[in-house]
């Protein structure tokens, strides 16, 4: 009689496993945090800048972060603990963790969610999970610095169009995930709007009367905007 | 040594040298839970289904491996690109708090400034997001499935929200640009929906948008249009 996959799945084996990688994603973020604060005291930011900086974006991260819970737990079913915690904060984009998920269980003939998990499957689901997510890794480490040097020659000296290249990107990336809500007429399309007039609202104010607490909560409240605006909307 | 040296010199090579190492390292400790099924459980699926798993799976993020960290470099720089790649969820959470901690610092994306800002804040939301699936998973899904389902009804309106503030944040900023940014995404979205491009085109339209949106941005710029 095998071992129900799940008592493997949650067994203190694979949280000892799960939390080493985990523990190297939060010591990349202590080491580049440290770095950064020294090295922008250095090169003449003031330390109010960056604690602004670092309360703002602890403000901004809880509720994308609540979503990214949400999704962990829809994994947490099916996969146990330690893995879908690991998962989510690791490469952690939920569709593709359940996706890869599936295909690993299905290659050993497991529907996840109407068969019955076996620990076979589970192995597949977590193998498939890890290599499908290895070519972001590669590709990002080993260009990082190249991409750097590759702006940096085209931009030349200029610190003004390297602003401009990064405005232009940051408008497409997110005009692009915004146009395909805006194109689905629903209360998507509520929410996506919603949340873009408050932004608006709240930082003209907030730029108006240099009120600084508003600046660092604008995104949290668009976030509450939108979400009420859309579930509030009639249609 | 001035501002520009120091962080060039001094920065950047610290970044990349320890970004390197502690990329490497979590790559191959990301196996660890495959491998303790496989050495303490004995559980081992069969080379020929992984083989099936894997072409399906990379015939669905394959073209994403490469566009991604192309298409989100000129955000979030060397660290960024280091740390998001590990940590993951980057439209979602590394880059709003990247751009709030910008928007609050007051410093400009591109600068040498904006880079730094930029990577605490994604550290900051790194920190942030594993304390928060930390207390879930520990919390477990029995506690959180009580939550009002007004909540959780809500939730999935969130990203929506988001990525609507986020651009309408950028687009007050840049008014000539943003317009004609936002007319070439919505023609991309509405053209792979056309059943004209073939399915790949999906996953290649944000790095198009991307590339379309800094070409015209430059080309802007060097007639004066752009400040």
């Amino acid at each position: 009689m095998e071992q129900n996959y799940l008592e493997i799945a949650n067994s203190l084996w694979m949280w000892l496993a799960s939390g080493a990688a985990v523990a190297m994603v939060m010591i990349e973020a202590f080491v580049f945090a440290k770095k950064s604060y020294s090295t922008g005291l250095e090169i003449g930011l003031s330390q109010e800048q960056m604690r602004g900086a670092v309360k703002s974006s602890v403000i901004t991260a809880i509720g994308p972060a609540i979503v990214v819970l949400s999704a962990m737990i829809a994994l947490l079913v099916s996969l146990g603990g330690p893995i879908s915690w690991m998962r989510l904060s690791f490469i952690g984009s939920a569709m593709y963790e359940m996706m890869a998920a599936s295909f690993g269980a299905s290659a050993v003939g497991v529907t996840i969610g109407s068969d019955p998990m076996t620990g076979v499957a589970f192995a597949s689901a977590v193998w498939t999970m890890t290599l499908g997510s290895l070519g972001w890794i590669i590709v990002a480490t080993l260009s990082a610095d190249k991409m750097d040097r590759v702006q940096k020659k085209l931009s030349g000296s200029d610190a003004k169009l390297m602003g401009v290249v990064a405005s232009g990107a940051i408008l497409a990336a997110f005009g692009a995930t915004s146009a395909v809500h805006l194109t689905a007429l629903n209360k998507n399309t509520v929410a996506c709007i919603a949340g873009g007039v408050v932004m608006l609202v709240l930082n003209r104010i907030a730029d108006s009367r240099n009120i600084k607490w508003l600046r660092e909560w604008a995104l949290f409240f668009a976030l509450i905007g939108g979400m009420m605006a859309a579930v509030l909307w009639p249609f | 040594m001035n501002a520009n040296e120091i962080y060039n010199q001094q920065y950047i090579p610290f970044i990349v040298r320890w970004g390197r190492r502690i990329n490497w390292t979590a790559m191959a400790l990301c196996f660890s839970p495959a491998l303790v099924l496989a050495f303490v459980f004995d559980l081992v699926p069969p080379v020929s289904a992984l083989a099936t798993a894997f072409v399906a799976i990379a015939s669905v993020v394959g073209v994403p491996w490469f566009v991604e960290p192309v298409s989100y470099f000129p955000i979030i720089g060397v660290a960024g690109t280091y740390m998001a790649f590990i940590a993951g969820n980057i439209g979602n959470l590394r880059i709003p708090c990247a751009m709030v901690a910008q928007k609050v610092a007051g410093v400009e994306p591109g600068t040498n400034e904006g880079s730094i800002i930029a990577t605490l804040g994604i550290a900051v939301s790194i920190v942030v997001n594993t304390l928060i699936l930390t207390a879930g998973v520990i919390a477990g899904a029995a506690v959180l499935q009580r939550l009002p389902q007004e909540v959780t009804a809500a939730l999935q309106f969130l990203l929506p929200a988001l990525f609507g503030a986020i651009f309408a944040q950028f687009a007050a900023q840049r008014l000539k640009l943003s317009p004609l940014v936002l007319i070439i995404c919505i023609a991309l979205v509405l053209l792979g929906k056309s059943g004209l491009m073939p399915r790949w085109f999906g996953s290649i339209s944000t790095l198009l948008a991307v590339a379309l949106s800094i070409g015209l941005a430059v080309v802007m710029y060097k007639k004066g249009v752009l400040k």
